[in-house]
């Protein structure tokens, strides 16, 4: 009897040993969806280890094509930020991975608004408008045939 | 009696023996040797990493083969004759022809190889087990790869400037878009694609990757083994410019670099295709439509199997309730 009680409790243990882990069930692969903007620009801040896409419909592509990067009527921007990370399939490389803010920048008829979405959980840092939207009016579309 | 018995269970075992034996010495007529070559430039490294890829690589990737006797044996030989010709082709330590910026690009897809375990192979290992490879060995050939950074750049620009000269000559000006030798043409339709990731690499280059309607959705349903015809992925790559304060920026537009998926056309390469469009006049590289194979699908192949052979696949790393709050 102790030795049947024994195995059916050794083959219970077997499978919660064997219950599936997937720490990874709720991750995602995501590709952004800037909607009806293109992207104009890139960059690189390798203290915080970001990198961002600056997204823009053709007003603002204009506006930061222009010498004085004055921003037109009608312009829409967005600046996308992602963490980067070291390359997991090749040494010597980085990949963009965990989606960290949108902010966005819009002008119409004289006046200008932001507006920033932290994604990561329990960031809420306090920007300078002003000064994001000088920073984001600082970028030159990329050089390409 | 009982020789007899023996007599009758031991012809049978001798007959075996020696069809085997004259079966393999028929073999033996149509082993055809290893076409010897000379060794035209060798590949210069400190002695500790020349060591390392001398004992571990060159049997394959070199014109100095030092073969064991049975390597030497039909049906062995013809394994070990197509193996060689096929490393060689990727990669020859007697050839090396190459630029700093190059041999840079060469280690560090070495190092790649070593680390992740995919070289030497394993079944060359277990027949060669003085081959393999320690973690030492890794370590030090890491630690020469990280030194070549900054060697590099300088020469790399001259080059590029030759080969803008090469081939502004052998491109008629009368095509619209440059086509690459395998017959993909640049066509810059990407522009209005999605960003699937960026990234930089040791080369001091920054990267965006696009990717069409059907990669978008290969990505975001990780459905990339394999990935669906029709798929395909462009690379815009510019050098890294620094600005006052640290930030990096894109600065002059390095090459498009271009993956094109269809299973049934492109069977030696994993069913992608690949072309590479350099510089101001897009410059397509490659001498012959087959130059994909002998260079781009050998790092794929070894390297970004886990992600259907593309490196820069946008990780998983974002949470569910992330993406419910950007669709809000």
């Amino acid at each position: 009897m102790k030795k049947l009680l024994f195995t059916v409790l050794s083959i219970c243990a077997l499978f919660t040993a064997c219950k599936i882990d997937e720490p990874d069930k709720d991750l995602k692969r995501i590709v952004f969806d800037p909607g009806d903007l293109k992207f104009i620009s890139t960059s690189l801040n390798t203290q915080k280890e970001t990198s961002s896409a600056l997204y823009g419909n053709s007003e603002a592509l204009s506006s930061l094509s222009s010498e004085n990067h004055q921003l037109k009527n009608g312009s829409r921007l967005k600046l996308v930020t992602w963490k980067y990370h070291d390359n997991p399939q090749y040494i010597g490389g980085t990949i963009t991975g965990e989606l960290v803010s949108i902010e966005t920048v819009q002008a119409d008829a004289e006046k200008v608004s932001y507006q920033i979405q932290n994604i990561a959980e329990g960031e809420n840092i306090q920007t300078d408008k002003e000064e994001r939207i000088r920073y984001m009016m600082s970028y030159e579309p990329v050089k390409r045939p | 009696m009982d020789s007899v018995k023996k007599e009758i269970t031991v012809k049978p075992i001798a007959i075996i023996v020696l069809v085997v034996l004259s079966l393999f010495a028929v073999l033996q007529f149509f082993n055809k040797p290893l076409e010897g070559k000379p060794v035209v430039k060798k590949i210069e490294a400190p002695r500790e990493v020349l060591a390392i890829l001398e004992n571990s690589c060159f049997n394959c990737h070199s014109n100095e083969q030092n073969l064991k006797w049975y390597d030497k044996i039909a049906p062995i030989s013809w394994a070990v004759n197509k193996d060689i010709a096929r490393a060689k082709e990727v990669l020859n330590f007697s050839e090396w022809n190459y630029s700093a910026a190059e041999h840079q690009g060469k280690m560090y897809a070495i190092l790649n190889m070593m680390q992740s375990g995919k070289m030497p192979l394993h079944e060359y290992t277990l027949l060669h087990p003085s081959a393999k490879i320690t973690a030492k060995d890794v370590e030090t050939i890491k630690k020469y790869t990280l030194s070549l950074s900054g060697v590099a750049s300088g020469k790399k620009e001259v080059k590029n400037a030759q080969q803008n000269i090469e081939i502004i000559h052998s491109n008629p000006p009368s095509s619209k878009f440059p086509v690459s030798p395998n017959g993909i043409t640049y066509n810059d339709d990407f522009k209005n694609w999605k960003v699937i990731s960026m990234s930089t690499l040791f080369d001091n280059s920054i990267r965006v990757i696009y990717g069409n309607d059907i990669a978008v959705k290969a990505v975001e349903t990780e459905n990339f083994h394999p990935w669906p015809d029709g798929s395909v992925i462009v690379k815009s790559v510019w050098k890294q410019q620094k600005l006052p304060n640290g930030e990096v920026r894109a600065g002059e537009f390095i090459n498009a670099q271009f993956m094109v998926k269809d299973a049934k056309k492109y069977t030696d390469t994993e069913g992608w295709e690949f072309a590479k469009f350099s510089g101001n006049d897009l410059h397509p590289t490659g001498k012959t439509a087959s130059f994909a194979k002998e260079s781009c699908i050998a790092c794929h192949r070894q390297l970004a199997e886990k992600t259907g052979y593309l490196f820069d696949v946008p990780m998983k790393i974002n949470t569910e309730r992330l993406i419910k709050n950007l669709e809000k």
